[in-house]
């Protein structure tokens, strides 16, 4: 038998009393509880940029329109939802919807909701830091209590898919308790209400009675099936799956890849997973050499064995790709032809480029994928691209790659595109000069299709543009095509009417308990 | 105790604090990454929207008139609003601060509860089976990581045991009207004897894993200071005239050996609120150090200068504390 170490036998004694008086609180079967990474850093729709606290938020407001789990925009407060013409969408209203304090929503709503995100300082003062989030919105007219026009100053085709992003508050609310107490206090439309936010700790809701329904393209439509709704903050890995283990919570986010199969066999949950929206690439530096040379660009592509990497470090939860787009993307293009893993071709190509006793090169990265970073070098290595791998801050490795002065080599990051569309994540990345150009990649014909498809409303013949954008990328490959990892997510056994969706959210309001 | 001595230590504190706060301004100003880069992330935003922002946070201004900005408003009270909370940063501390504080007293007094009479025994039963088992014990108390720890009793007493919650401060059936902020204060005071026993079921694992470590150390100080109390004197003289054993160790040894382990204790505090950081990420514990951790990695420069000038005031009034506390335990030491 092995012997119990002294501290846990100390512990043991102090706890037994109080385990043994009082039950650790067991959630009843009407309370559903998600154990999450990030506390909210506010409950004001407007007043944020971050995911996790819009995640928490989209339980308690909904939005004009909403996404599925596939990933469609999708009419959500509004009845219909349609483009008038290239400057002009209207949104039908639904008239039974009402905010938690029985106020109906009107058209008024949803301008006053919209300005306060576009116009400057228009929250006391403050200007939303979800402003650029809207593009060239201009404006919002409101044309009777239920219909509204959204005007834009240009073209911009994927308006719609950046409304399940902004939720709609109430102008009278707001106007009675003022801006800076919307960062605690919730009047919205959604399935819950606010009970209490007990900071850094959890989130308590209830269900709203009055609400809705939801999405008519999302079944079912009606109130929320649990009473209540508890996100409780747990930030640690560890900690969370000992949660979910310990039958604390139902729900878990950022499942660690390597608890996967303790997960599953515990036959007390299940792990369950969705494609993300973050594309992985090493951005090569094609502005200095020996990275502006085609070749040796090439032949870095021909040297990863991305399956072996998705299978051994990711758990075999990620999709290879071979360009920049997920594939639930807009303007995917299948069948685009992939680097395959040949290390005699990298070899060669290395030795057509002047290189056959192989050149130096250094991989930066941040603490997170150092993992990753570290088995890419060995690989590349192998061919004779003999890689060093720097770890740094995010923070400061950020700026140094993505300032007009590139000196450095190969960069292994990612870029998320929750709208998932190209604008968010092809147009920054690769158009010459753009925000997360980081590889320095210049071409004017990838910018001339890029830039017309931003205003292209013709949905074929848009997709059609970055199809051929995507195929010059591949060709000259400005990056290392790596992957799109999936979410992984880890629900008890008895939890039903949830399945995550790309865009990281846990709306929580068709979810139930099995009996 | 003089009121001199005590205006002098309040006077000392001015430039403590200054210094700190320079201290912390210029290491997270001089660290690379720009708040304003990091909250945009990889969006789209125009630079008139970034300027805009930055002119909103106030980083616009030169370094040196931040400082002095920052200096001037901390002396009100007001410390600014944070980047990220997007509210007055006074507002975050406050409530924060409560729970890393009541994490903070109930780990020391776990601490204090093993160390003194387990050093008190092992002293007295020097060379003893039991002294061995005592100093090896605390060689693995001071060894053990923080993390591993609390990871390691979770998995014990909460997944496979199932008597101790995983995370959190208090089951959310439980409402305290808050008073102090620090639960089990607040349960007692309003006589709600069911939340102070649920706020004590959650806060034993991560006191116990914070508490163990300064235990460890506090006993093996304890255990010096008192051999070596034990082999004064006026200890042999006492034990000479016949004194009881009990009366001997308490009254005339305990008192004089305990000196070096207050100020141990009270310098540990520091290391306590700081080893917070791990065991409140670990625990779910809602607490000051998480948040200000959180805010270095974001650049939330307000709320970084002002947590770590909060950790710093306590720090220093705790040590204040055990000076006093030393003319109480020996009345020769006189301040």
């Amino acid at each position: 038998m092995r012997k119990t170490p002294w501290f846990l036998a100390v512990s043991a004694v102090l706890v037994f009393p109080l385990g043994a008086t009082i039950s650790a609180g067991s959630a009843e079967a009407a309370e559903l509880r998600v154990g999450f990474t990030q506390d909210a850093l506010t409950l004001d729709p407007a007043n944020h940029r971050k995911r996790e606290t819009e995640t928490i938020i989209r339980n308690l407001y909904d939005g004009v329109m909403t996404q599925t789990a596939d990933g469609r925009a999708v009419p959500e407060l509004a009845e219909s939802f349609r483009q008038i013409d290239s400057l002009t969408y209207e949104a039908k209203l639904r008239r039974n919807v009402k905010f938690h304090s029985g106020d109906p929503m009107t058209a008024a709503d949803i301008k006053f909701t919209f300005d306060r995100l576009t116009k400057e300082k228009a929250m006391g003062g403050q200007t939303s830091p979800r402003q650029s989030l809207l593009g060239p919105l201009a404006d919002v007219l409101v044309i009777d209590d239920y219909t509204v026009h959204f005007k834009l100053k240009a073209p911009w085709p994927v308006f719609p898919r950046m409304l399940p992003v902004q939720e709609v508050v109430s102008k009278k609310f707001v106007e009675k308790v003022g801006h800076d107490a919307l960062a605690t206090q919730v009047n919205g439309t959604g399935p819950f209400k606010l009970v209490e936010w007990r900071r850094g700790d959890s989130i308590i809701m209830e269900r709203f009675a009055d609400y809705y329904g939801g999405a008519a393209a999302i079944p079912p439509v009606g109130a929320a099936k649990a009473d209540r709704v508890i996100f409780k903050i747990i930030p640690e890995n560890a900690s969370r799956v000992a949660a979910l283990l310990a039958g604390e919570v139902d729900i878990i986010n950022e499942v660690p890849i390597h608890t996967i199969g303790q997960i599953d066999r515990s036959g007390k949950a299940k792990v369950v997973k969705a494609n993300g929206t973050r594309t992985f690439f090493i951005a090569l530096n094609v502005t200095r050499p020996p990275l502006n040379d085609l070749r040796v660009r090439q032949a870095a592509n021909h040297a990863i064995d991305k399956k072996t990497l998705i299978d051994k470090l990711l758990g075999g939860a990620a999709t290879s790709v071979a360009g920049v787009l997920s594939p639930e993307s807009f303007g995917y293009k299948p069948g685009l032809r992939e680097y395959a893993f040949d290390p005699e071709k990298a070899k060669s190509l290395l030795a057509q480029a002047g290189h056959a006793n192989g050149l130096d090169v250094v991989l930066d990265t941040e603490g997170a994928f150092k993992d990753q970073a570290e088995a890419i070098a060995s690989m590349l290595t192998k061919v004779g691209i003999r890689t060093k791998v720097q770890v740094w801050e995010g923070a400061v490795l950020t700026p140094i790659w993505r300032g007009e002065k590139k000196e450095r080599d190969m960069y292994l990051t990612s870029w998320g595109s929750s709208a998932l569309d190209p604008t968010g994540i092809f147009v920054p990345t690769l158009r010459t000069k753009d925000r997360g150009n980081s590889s320095g990649y210049s071409n004017p014909n990838v910018d001339r299709l890029l830039d017309a498809a931003e205003t292209e409303l013709d949905v074929e013949k848009r997709a059609g543009m970055y199809h051929e954008a995507e195929k010059i990328v591949a060709e000259e490959a400005p990056w290392i095509f790596l992957w799109v990892p999936q979410d992984i997510y880890a629900v008890g056994s008895r939890l039903r009417g949830w399945e995550p969706g790309s865009d990281s959210r846990i709306n929580l309001h068709r979810a139930y308990f099995a009996n | 105790m003089r009121l001199g001595f005590v205006v002098e230590r309040l006077l000392q504190l001015v430039p403590v604090l200054l210094g700190v706060s320079l201290v912390v301004f210029l290491m997270i100003t001089l660290t690379p990454g720009d708040p304003v880069e990091i909250m945009l992330g990889n969006e789209r935003a125009t630079p008139e929207q970034a300027e805009s922002l930055r002119r909103e946070m106030g980083l616009d201004l030169p370094p040196h008139e931040r400082f002095v900005k920052f200096v001037r408003n901390a002396l009100t009270g007001n410390f600014g609003r944070s980047f990220f909370h997007r509210r007055p940063v006074a507002e975050v501390i406050a409530e924060r601060l409560p729970a890393t504080m009541e994490l903070t007293i109930v780990s020391m007094l776990i601490a204090l509860a093993l160390s003194i009479p387990l050093g008190v025994l092992a002293a007295v039963k020097r060379g003893s089976i039991l002294d061995r088992i005592a100093t090896v014990a605390s060689l693995i108390g001071v060894s053990m990581p923080g993390f591993w720890l609390g990871i390691m009793l979770i998995l014990l007493f909460a997944v496979h045991l199932g008597w101790m919650p995983v995370s959190g401060r208090v089951d959310f059936s439980h409402e305290v009207p808050r008073i102090t902020g620090m639960i089990l204060l607040d349960s007692l005071i309003q006589g709600r004897v069911d939340t102070f026993l649920d706020a004590l079921h959650h806060i034993i694992m991560p006191a116990v894993t914070l508490g163990l470590a300064m235990a460890a150390l506090l006993m093996r100080v304890t255990r010096a200071s008192m051999i070596e109390v034990l082999q004064q004197d006026y200890i042999l003289f006492a034990e000479a005239k016949g004194l009881g054993r009990a009366r001997l160790l308490m009254r005339h040894a305990l008192k004089n050996a305990l000196i070096p382990t207050v100020t141990v204790a009270a310098l540990e505090t520091g290391y306590l609120l700081g080893g917070n950081t791990i065991v409140e990420t670990v625990f779910g514990w809602p607490g000051l150090a998480r948040v200000i951790v959180e805010g270095i990695f974001s650049r939330d420069y307000p709320l970084v200068q002002a947590g770590v000038l909060v950790i710093a005031v306590i720090y220093v009034s705790v040590n204040f504390l055990a000076d006093v506390l030393y003319t109480l335990l020996n009345p020769r030491v006189k301040l």
